[in-house]
């Protein structure tokens, strides 16, 4: 079965108040980023219901990704909490399928923690490019 | 047991405690449908096979009847499950539903990979114990093993859906409107076969913590997908983390749905990690 090697494209799900603002950093301290991403802004993670992750995995992205504040950090009453448990719950089903849960990256940061971002996009774009391809789950000629 | 049944339900529309009972009724030519029972000497008419899910259709019934309308039904444990998923979600007044359950056999429970065949109120038969359906080797090749094979496994199994929502229409809890399901933001409409990964895991996961593992829908399905070994490794995840079992508890919300820092864990807590690919804080 032929790895996903060549074809990695990130969808990334960030909230504005912690990872774009890490996004931003990362792209102001001119931190080699892969150019496999593409990121859509969010004003809380919260707000990432799971099915917009499998309509971005149905839509040919390989990984998706979703970050928002720390646990606890969030401005919105906490609805990163709820967000993380659905996601991880979707990882769950991902997994059972065998398109792989590890196509969903979960993560929390600070707005200052641009390293942090860029490090976890270089090493999910690492993860995905080891993945099987999903070509037999996708409709023909995407 | 029928005639525990029988019994039972003749009191509550004698004592008046609902306006109807909703049950399986022997009608004409020896058809099994549907009916609400309104007065006590139709009730001989009452049968309990084949296994058929009210909820749903409890939940049209209120809806269409008056305020002061009460109903009762006739549930197997599933369907009592299914109930209360539904109450939590206001889509069925406790006050105006009761409930007259009954056991399932053995034979039953087997057939369902059921690990609860009865309902917690239960009124007539003796209980019989579960089966557990992770143990179940045709359960056991769908969700364990190499994850490029279950690939394959799944995705040959989902390709053959032609579409036809009956896994929507026969699910007890799938009662949303407007469906997403319908919807192009989502899924593509008019597109045979259904494009796998919106159409079905989008499908499976919104009933991710509602599942009370009745098996309707892969009874449904005309073309025999297992559509409700989908559901088991979410159901377990669910026990495991949160001690959550669909279906048991009306005062108990979803945990995916509520902060999770009130919600008492037995399993994972606040996770470790900053991101999950594991890395720690
Ligand atoms: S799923 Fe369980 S409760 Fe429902 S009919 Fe089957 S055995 Fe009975
Ligand atoms: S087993 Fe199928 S029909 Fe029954 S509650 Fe679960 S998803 Fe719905
Ligand atoms: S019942 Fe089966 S064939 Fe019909 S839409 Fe559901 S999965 Fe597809």
């Amino acid at each position: 079965m032929s790895a996903e090697r060549g074809n990695v494209k990130i969808l990334v799900f960030t909230c504005r108040w912690c990872g774009l603002i890490g996004a931003d950093g990362a792209g102001r301290k001119r931190i080699e980023l892969p150019a496999s991403y593409r990121v859509i802004q969010v004003d809380c993670a919260g707000y990432v219901e799971p099915d917009a992750v499998i309509r971005a995995l149905a839509s040919g992205a390989t990984g998706v990704a979703v970050l928002g504040c720390h646990v606890g950090g969030c401005r919105f009453n906490d609805a990163n909490h709820p967000a993380l448990k659905r996601l991880e719950l979707l990882k769950t089903l991902l997994d059972t399928t065998g398109i792989g849960g590890r196509r969903l990256l979960l993560g929390f940061g600070t707005a200052h923690e641009s390293h942090q971002y860029a490090e976890m996009i270089v090493d999910f774009h690492r993860e995905l490019e080891g993945m099987p391809s999903m070509a037999s789950w996708l409709p023909q000629g995407e | 047991m029928l005639d525990q049944v029988k019994q039972k339900a003749k009191e509550i529309l004698e004592k008046k405690e609902a306006d109807g009972v909703l049950g399986l009724r022997k009608g004409l030519f020896d058809v099994i449908h549907p009916h609400v029972f309104t007065v006590p000497s139709e009730l001989d008419a009452l049968v309990l096979e084949p296994k058929w899910l009210f909820a749903k259709m409890a939940r049209a019934i209120l809806r269409e009847k008056p305020q002061a309308w009460r109903l009762a039904v006739i549930v197997r444990g599933c369907d009592e499950r299914a109930i209360v998923e539904l109450v939590k979600r206001n889509q069925i007044d406790r006050e105006r539903l009761l409930t007259l359950g009954y056991a399932c056999d053995m034979d039953q429970a087997k057939a369902c990979l059921c690990s609860r065949p009865f309902p917690q109120k239960l009124d007539a038969g003796a209980a019989v114990e579960g089966v557990d359906p992770l143990a179940d080797e045709r359960v056991k090749a769908y969700l364990e093993g190499d994850a490029g094979k279950r690939m394959e496994m799944w995705a040959a199994q989902l390709k053959r859906c032609i579409k036809c929502y009956g896994c929507r229409n026969s699910c007890p809890i799938c009662v949303c409107v407007p469906c997403k399901l319908e919807d192009d933001v989502w899924v593509e409409r008019g597109v045979i076969p259904a494009e796998m990964i919106s159409f079905q895991i989008i499908r499976a996961f919104h009933l991710s913590d509602t599942c009370v593992a009745c098996g309707a829908c892969q009874e449904a399905c005309p073309v025999g997908i297992p559509l409700m070994t989908l559901q088991l490794s979410m159901r377990e995840a669910l026990k495991k983390d949160y001690n959550y079992e669909a279906g048991l508890d009306a005062n108990r919300k979803s945990p995916v749905l509520f902060d999770f820092a009130k919600e008492p864990r037995p399993g994972q807590a606040v996770p470790d990690w900053v991101d999950s690919m594991g890395k720690k804080p």
